[in-house]
């Protein structure tokens, strides 16, 4: 852990003359090509100590301006937990905003900043056993901020979901670095390996995990991308020693995007 | 050459006459076009990824007269030509890509293709 984190620093300070992306988990601050008019879809699989969950999502952003983002996302959920009976449907939707609030652009190279902030609605069905919504409105406000060049990209996302029904809020933090395996043309097949961080804290009860999730991702032209990750736990801690079950093992992502502009 | 006057007709030699000065003025017309174009040079900072690129070539395609946009990643310049007749200016340009999200750098202009 310790070693990955070293490595992740150790990158970020030798790589302020380079970058790439876009990272799968953690957001970018770039809302151009395949971040901006398109559609994004992947399935998620989350292996737990007792069941699983299927989540594939919809997700189409909108360019209202190059600093300004709009979009909505749809996601589809399956819930199987463990011998029970399995429950399916629409989970809960949100609508998401970005604005940029900072650019710096160099030679082959920019460094951005946006304000996020995401509202998802309690739509998924909660009467289901397993339930599929969470019943509840939640709100994210954060940061996005990424420096980005033809041999690295460097990003990073944080920011605070606030829950309703006095529900646990909780800090959410992503860190990402992406490589190209490639030459850096225009256009050009891209092969990107990426290495991600994905943390969360909640904050009642004291509980934080965090996830190292290595990534691929090839774009065989300029309006098509496709995407897989894979995310480890490396940590769950909490405070009160607190016995949490049904932990997760791992998660598979598997996704495309696609620009339609 | 004098017998090859003497055989041919007067008619056949019109024509061939007729096919000399309109094969002359046809190169004519293609030289005056590949000289009329104009051919700019783009910096643009910011360009930081292939895949934020395609947007930036959509956009300069909508300018008036440019059919191809070369871009270097790399060197961090777009590549277009256009008629003289619809060269854009400097402004024009720099809006295109300021819109595009990027930020403008130098712009040249250019009687031959840059090398």
């Amino acid at each position: 852990m310790n070693k990955t984190l070293c490595l992740l620093i150790s990158l970020f300070l030798t790589g302020m003359g380079f970058a790439q992306g876009p990272p799968i988990l953690t957001g970018t601050p770039v809302m151009l090509g395949l971040e901006g008019n398109g559609l994004r879809t992947f399935g998620k699989l989350i292996v737990k100590e007792e069941g699983l969950i299927y989540v594939q999502p919809l997700g189409v952003p909108y360019n209202i301006s190059p600093k300004f983002q709009v979009g909505g996302i749809l996601p589809f959920k399956y819930v199987k937990p463990g011998e029970a009976e399995a429950a399916l449907g629409l989970a809960d939707a949100s609508a998401f905003a970005k604005y940029q609030i900072f650019k710096r652009d160099g030679r082959a190279k920019t460094f951005r900043i946006l304000a996020k902030v995401q509202h998802t609605f309690p739509s998924g069905n909660t009467l289901t056993s397993p339930p599929i919504g969470a019943g509840i409105h939640q709100t994210y406000v954060g940061f996005i901020a990424g420096r980005i060049s033809s041999a690295i990209g460097l990003y990073s996302d944080f920011g605070y979901v606030f829950t309703s029904r006095k529900a646990a809020d909780r800090f959410l933090y992503n860190l990402a670095v992406s490589l190209p395996l490639l030459p850096q043309q225009y256009p050009q097949k891209q092969l990107n390996t990426l290495l991600e961080l994905n943390g969360s804290y909640l904050i009642h009860p004291d509980l934080h995990t965090l996830f190292l999730s290595p990534g691929l991702q090839f774009i065989p032209g300029r309006r098509i991308l496709f995407e897989a990750s894979f995310q480890i736990p490396v940590l769950f801690r909490t405070r009160f020693n607190i016995i949490h079950s049904n932990q997760t093992r791992y998660v598979v992502l598997i996704g495309t995007r696609f620009l339609l502009h | 050459m004098k017998s090859f006057l003497k055989s041919t007709s007067p008619a056949n030699l019109l024509f061939v006459l007729l096919g000399l000065f309109f094969s002359i003025l046809s190169a004519n017309a293609q030289a005056p076009q590949d000289e009329q174009r104009v051919y700019i040079k783009i910096e643009i900072f910011g360009l930081a990824c292939p895949y934020c690129a395609y947007g930036m070539e959509q956009d300069l395609l909508q300018l008036a007269g440019v059919e191809e946009v070369d871009i270097q990643l790399k060197e961090g310049l777009a590549y277009i030509s256009t008629p003289v007749e619809q060269k854009p200016d400097k402004k024009e340009i720099a809006k295109v890509v300021e819109d595009g999200g990027f930020t403008v750098g130098k712009i040249e202009y250019s009687d031959k293709p840059f090398e």
